[in-house]
């Protein structure tokens, strides 16, 4: 294999880092981070619909950190604290926010790679056919419970033995591929699918199927939103199937493997019950 | 190999008899005059002797090709061709949508060929360049769909599948304690796509298809009895090579150019192809009805076949193929008051589905009445018509079976009883009368388990009529015959002068196809406009990409090729030259696998009789016939002057070895030609 040039070695922020915002609650963004003992907490919110499911007692609720509104005169549409709302019932499986994505990463981390090449194995989001369904796939930043399974951490973070899939906070990382609260693999660290599987395997055995592998260097791949401001929402043509908003959730609630997704799919539009 | 963009330079030839795989890689020069998709297929039909013509198309020597083209990858509106010789004996190029013509790209393949025959049920898993033969027995007399969604879950990339790693000490003792115990390792993608075939391709109904998706076929001449001649259930892709490309940037940018404008186009995204229904009845009279007897209804209050209501009544989703923005494929849950057809999974039905299965078998009448008649149900009536309209797609779609030819062979039969040919008693104890969908259902599952009469019906209609003519001894059976070229006619009638003209249907290279082109060419007369229509629509299907966003792609679709393949001279001729190489091609395939002595008449006449003999009884075209009721005009002088601008010999339509060699195709098929110049 050619030598690898990586891109993603010390981020270097391409503007200067926002100042601490102070959120609604008098509390700023960084110090309540800092202040909850784990680097993910602040995007762990409502709750609620996840206790029905599970009958089990409430999760601490914290409340959503209030949408980031540009200034006068920024452009930034990068924001922290969104959600990525997907609706697998709108999506027609065109693909396009997989190929988005996929384009984007590519030419981020091997642009001479892939100088000559679409292909669509480096995208973080990746919509599944089931024939009659669609099941849009991409990371849904569940947390674990703190009082039932002793963290708060992701899942794929909790069982990553480098502790190489980070968190990388507002202010750091690179503007439209990562930072501002979300997702990364720290590639450095990470030891590559030939060694390690432990984030996959964790994902898929028991939540949902958010991570993949770069087909190149055969490191881990999961989405990071873009820092903020998500390929595939630009991307996508049908209204509604892909949004990126202040909306209050718990990642677990969405979590679920792609073949148990089609099947409430099909139970959902179809009235059918099917076995995949 | 040479490094190729847009190509990968490999083809896979699967030998099923013996079990081995082996490369074909061919030369630039044949991609640059055959692309890929059909006009590649009709070379290697040549190039393999598939043209001999004792060669059996059902037998194991017959080459099955999925083959896709330069553009068939990242390009939107992605399509797959599967070319082979059908059990009609007749040329097979049958196109399909969906994401398996980009996965086999990415797979890194321009196409797979299939020889020889199992010993027992396999399908393919095609994962990037492995490509394995699995035993396919427990999947072997199941549905399409079901069929698919097992599949699909058994081919895995090398990237996304592991057995597990992961300990207890791995998690926090009390995650540990709670986890469940599937412990399955890392196995939830599914991203390999599926095309299959159902129990019609198994038991080699001659007019099976090769479905993917659920809904979406390579559906005509019949490939799907071809596959299940060779034991071959499906095949299975995984790729993930991508798709190379010479200019990455300027590919990307047109592709975007095209998705935008498809977004801006609500005819086929409202309704898809359900949005002609009500124009083809009412406007242009070419709809089918109980088996072309009647083309639109006296009534236009019939409102079943309209793509709003439609929608109104049954549409959940919208469906796009790959990269496209078009999303024409709407599926649907039936809801009836019949136990038979509630609750089953559909789509739309499209538009030839609707025809063929729909108005064609007498669905949309109130019982005791006829076309001709008012129309006096409610729009719970007319729900309820749509409902046997989607159930009898679903059951062609799920048995793997071609509803256009399938249409017709019913509606013949219909036809038959209706006219007190045949009865009950010729078919089995089954009462086949214009819109029962219990009789449809019971004589469907005759035909594709090949059981008592079903063995007849199984191949086609034009054989049903030759042997309901024989076993009663009335050869004025024929003319309710709905076929040209032996192969039913699709959606679009041609006694109309508003739709599709007559030497269309005679001239297309696939017998009897609506997809042909040329139309406006062939109805002013103009046989190089009608020609260059027809090469076009023939390029489109060796690129391979899909004609519904045809308007879309016109000022892009050289700059793609340009793009994607770094042939900086390839100019609008070239791609012309494609299109007239395949038709040269399949015309001599043609010939020379039927032995015609004198093609026009054995051959080139053979077009439904009911075209010139009975004018259309209602609507704004009353008392049409086609081609103005003059058929000498249209065999004597229309087609010798069409074969002429085609550079083909006026009294046989044979290519000349002149014209052969313009096209840079008299190496492989001269000596063919000479036999029958």
């Amino acid at each position: 294999m050619a030598e690898i040039k990586r891109r993603d070695e010390a981020p270097k922020p391409t503007k200067e880092p926002k100042k601490t915002e102070t959120s609604a609650s008098g509390v700023s963004r960084r110090e309540f981070l800092i202040g909850s003992g784990a680097g993910v907490a602040g995007l762990v919110i409502g709750g609620v619909v996840g206790n029905q499911v599970i009958g089990k007692p409430a999760a601490p609720v914290v409340e959503a950190p209030a949408a980031e509104v540009p200034a006068e005169g920024e452009e930034s549409p990068y924001k922290a604290g969104y959600t990525l709302v997907f609706d697998s019932v709108q999506c027609t499986g065109c693909m396009l926010c997989a190929v988005a994505c996929s384009e984007k990463y590519a030419t981020f981390l091997h642009p001479e790679e892939t100088a000559n090449l679409a292909s669509l194995e480096f995208a973080r989001i990746r919509p599944m056919r089931f024939q009659y369904v669609d099941v849009i796939n991409v990371c849904s930043y569940c947390n674990l419970y703190e009082w039932a399974e002793g963290s708060s951490k992701f899942p794929c973070e909790a069982v990553c033995p480098e502790e190489a899939i980070i968190t990388v906070p507002e202010g750091e990382g690179e503007a439209g591929y990562y930072g501002m609260g979300y997702k990364w693999v720290d590639r450095e660290k990470c030891l590559g699918i030939d060694k390690c599987w432990r984030c996959a395997e964790i994902c898929e055995d028991q939540f949902a199927s958010g991570m993949s592998f770069d087909p190149i260097d055969r490191k881990a791949q999961v989405c990071s939103r873009c820092g903020g401001d998500p390929e595939c929402v630009k991307a996508c043509p049908e209204p509604g199937a892909l949004s990126w908003v202040p909306a209050a959730r718990n990642g677990r609630y969405f979590a679920n493997t792609p073949s148990d997704y089609a099947e409430l799919l099909y139970r959902k539009i179809y009235n059918h019950v099917r076995d995949l | 190999m040479a490094e190729y963009f847009g190509f990968t330079g490999k083809i896979a030839r699967v030998d099923l008899t013996n079990e081995t795989v082996t490369v074909i890689e061919p030369a630039e020069e044949i991609y640059r005059k055959f692309l890929g998709g059909s006009a590649m297929g009709a070379y290697f039909l040549f190039k393999e002797g598939i043209f001999d013509p004792k060669l059996d198309p059902l037998g194991p020597d017959n080459l099955l090709q999925f083959m896709v083209g330069p553009v068939t990858g990242a390009a939107p509106n992605a399509r797959i061709t599967l070319v082979t010789k059908s059990a009609y004996n007749i040329y097979c190029a049958s196109t399909c949508g969906g994401h398996f013509g980009s996965e086999l790209k990415y797979a890194g393949w321009d196409g797979i060929q299939v020889v020889g025959k199992a010993s027992k049920p396999v399908y393919l898993a095609v994962m990037d360049d492995t490509i394995e033969i699995r035993d396919a027995g427990h999947v072997w007399g199941k549905g399409v769909e079901e069929s698919e969604l097992i599949l699909k879950s058994e081919v895995l990339a090398e990237l996304e599948s592991r057995e597990g790693m992961l300990r207890d000490a791995d998690l926090n003792p009390q995650w540990a304690a709670m986890r469940p115990p599937k412990r399955l390792g890392m196995h939830a993608k599914r991203l390999a796509h599926v095309m299959a075939i159902g129990p019609g391709g198994e038991n080699q109904v001659w007019y099976s298809c090769v479905v993917t998706e659920g809904a979406r076929a390579a559906g005509r001449w019949g490939a799907g009895a071809v596959m299940g001649s060779k034991n071959l259930k499906a095949v299975v892709v995984r790729g993930t090579k991508g798709h190379k490309l010479a200019d990455k940037k300027t590919f990307l940018a047109l592709v975007s150019g095209i998705q935008k404008s498809e977004r801006g186009d609500y005819f086929w995204r409202s309704y898809g192809t359900a949005g002609i229904g009500a124009n083809s009845a009412y406007v242009e009279d070419a709809f089918p009805i109980r088996n072309w007897q009647w083309c639109s209804w006296a009534d236009p209050h019939v409102k079943a076949i309209a793509g709003p209501f439609m929608d109104q009544t049954s549409f959940v989703r919208k469906v796009s193929c790959y990269g496209c923005n078009l999303h024409c494929l709407y599926p649907v849950e039936v809801t009836s008051t019949d136990p038979l057809m509630d609750g089953t999974m559909s789509d739309m039905p499209d538009w030839e589905a609707m025809g063929m299965v729909g108005g064609n078998l007498g669905f949309m009448e109130m019982e005791g009445t006829d076309p001709g008649q008012p129309f006096t149900g409610s729009v719970k009536d007319q729900a309820e018509h749509l409902a046997k309209l989607q159930y009898t797609t679903f059951l062609h779609d799920n048995y793997s079976l071609d509803f256009i030819e399938g249409g017709n062979n019913l509606a013949l039969v219909m036809e038959l009883v209706q006219r007190g040919f045949i009865d009950k008693n010729d078919l089995d104890g089954i009462d086949l009368k214009w819109g029962d969908v219990h009789a449809v259902d019971e004589i469907l599952k005759k035909i594709v388990t090949r059981d008592g009469i079903g063995d007849k019906l199984a191949q086609g209609t034009y054989e049903t009529a030759r042997y309901f003519a024989e076993l009663k001894g009335k050869p004025e059976i024929m003319n309710y015959s709905m076929t040209a070229h032996h192969y039913g006619q699709p959606a679009h009638d041609v006694r109309s002068p508003a739709d599709k003209n007559a030497m269309e249907y005679v001239t297309v290279n696939r017998a009897c196809a609506h997809t042909g082109g040329g139309t406006a060419g062939f109805k002013t007369g103009d046989w190089a406009a009608a020609i260059a229509g027809q090469n076009v629509s023939a390029a489109q299907n060796s690129l391979v990409h899909c004609q519904f966003p045809a308007g879309h792609w016109a000022g892009s679709r050289i700059d793609l090729i340009k793009a994607a393949t770094g042939w900086s001279d390839f100019s609008d001729e070239d791609l012309q030259l494609v299109g007239a190489r395949e038709y040269a091609l399949s015309r001599l395939f043609e010939i020379h696998i039927r032995q015609l002595k004198d093609p026009k008449a054995e051959w080139d006449r053979q077009v439904p009789p009911r075209w010139f003999n009975d004018p259309l009884p209602t609507g704004s075209q009353k008392g049409a016939v086609a081609y103005e009721g003059k058929p000498d005009v249209l065999f004597n002088e229309a087609l010798p002057a069409y074969w002429k601008e085609r550079g083909w010999t006026e009294d046989k339509g044979v290519p000349t070895l002149e014209t052969l060699k313009k096209l840079g195709i008299d190496d492989v098929a001269g000596s063919i030609a000479s036999e029958h110049l």
